[in-house]
């Protein structure tokens, strides 16, 4: 387990802003009234995958031998071996209290959203306002509950005119890749 | 091999004896001859040690890669896998909370800085689509009006003319519809 060198950093910083906004401070930010070091969260890399971690922690991860740590902490996601970074549906605890736009989709949008599928039109009950196309949103239902993430196909003036099957956000990752991809999330 | 083995014991034995000779020249007059001869030996000395430093120098002397202007194909190193010299080896981490602080500050500027070029795009281009759209609405507008004035002339036309030809056409229709009125009694009957 390592640190972020620089480029590192700003990439996944360059990431994660797509789909937070100014929340994102908080994430690193040491929380409010505690003066203790170790209170504070960082992000580390172990075996290419990248995990939001307490200092305090990953202090204690020390004692445990590389080969045997399968992970620590909240995953984020990983970088691939050209650099770039994939996101992982993980990830979703971090950003869904901070997004910067929101989808919400209604009761009979969920089931195909959580099967892979892209949200449709019709399935839309709320949208943030002025919502760029190609934004990343944060996907949740009726109730507020996050199931998900994707980039929207439209923006959010441009897609009243779309008819009803029109898609409007593309699905990046949902929280079925919990089932779907059982084998391959935490393994390399 | 004969005749090589006396020529080395006479050059050996030649040099011993300048030796010798040299040796009670330098004993016999101590002070005054040795005076006189310091000056030379120490020029070659001090001669012989610039010469040899400055061979070293010369060797010593490492060209760079650039400065001997070789093709990059024909050098050692790869063209991709080119290390700095003199820069210090492995990543540079960023840890303190200050340097990932300055590195999202710029990220979320960045980042702010598009998200609000695309919605200015955005919002220009519904501008002129709005625009685009009331102009042809006024143009749609403009054309059903004139349609409609075209209809409501020649409406008008056609009454103007159906008033003066009623006139003309009641008699001749009345006197139809009593010769069609014969015509049915003449049936009938």
């Amino acid at each position: 387990m390592r640190q972020l060198t620089e480029e590192e950093t700003r990439t996944l910083f360059e990431k994660l802003a797509n789909y937070v906004g100014r929340g994102l401070n908080e994430l690193i930010a040491p929380p409010s009234g505690s003066e203790d070091p170790n209170e504070r969260y960082v992000f580390r890399m172990h075996q290419m995958r990248v995990y939001h971690v307490k200092l305090g922690l990953v202090g204690l991860a020390t004692s445990i031998p590389r080969d045997n740590l399968l992970s620590l902490g909240t995953c984020v996601g990983k970088f691939t071996k050209t650099g770039k970074f994939r996101i992982q549906i993980t990830a979703l605890d971090l950003l869904a209290p901070h997004a910067r736009y929101k989808v919400h989709i209604k009761p009979n949008g969920t089931q195909p959203f959580l099967y892979g599928g892209n949200v449709l039109k019709a399935h839309v009950g709320r949208w943030s306002e002025d919502c760029p196309e190609h934004a990343g949103v944060v996907v949740v239902d009726m109730n507020d509950t996050p199931l998900g993430f994707g980039v929207t196909a439209r923006s959010s003036a441009e897609s009243r005119k779309l008819d009803p099957t029109a898609i409007c956000v593309f699905s990046q990752s949902d929280i079925g890749n919990y089932l779907r991809d059982e084998d391959t999330l935490f393994t390399t | 091999m004969a005749p090589t083995k006396p020529s080395v014991k006479g050059k050996s034995s030649s040099s011993k004896g300048d030796a010798s000779k040299g040796k009670p020249l330098s004993s016999g007059t101590k002070i005054s001859k040795k005076n006189v001869k310091r000056p030379p030996p120490q020029e070659m000395k001090s001669k012989a040690r610039t010469e040899k430093s400055q061979l070293k120098k010369t060797k010593k002397r490492v060209y760079t890669e650039e400065e001997l202007g070789l093709p990059k194909l024909n050098a050692i190193t790869p063209v991709g896998v080119v290390k700095p010299k003199g820069k210090k080896k492995g990543k540079t981490f960023v840890d303190d909370a200050e340097g990932m602080m300055t590195i999202l500050a710029m990220v979320n500027a960045e980042k702010e800085g598009q998200i609000e070029s695309k919605m200015m795009k955005a919002r220009q281009l519904e501008e002129i689509r709005e625009a685009k759209r009331k102009e042809a609405e006024a143009r749609m507008a403009q054309k059903k009006s004139k349609l409609d004035d075209v209809k409501q002339s020649i409406r008008q036309n056609k009454k103007h003319k159906g008033d003066a030809g009623a006139s003309k056409a009641d008699a001749p229709s009345g006197g139809s519809s009593k010769s069609k009125g014969k015509k049915k009694s003449v049936s009938f009957a």
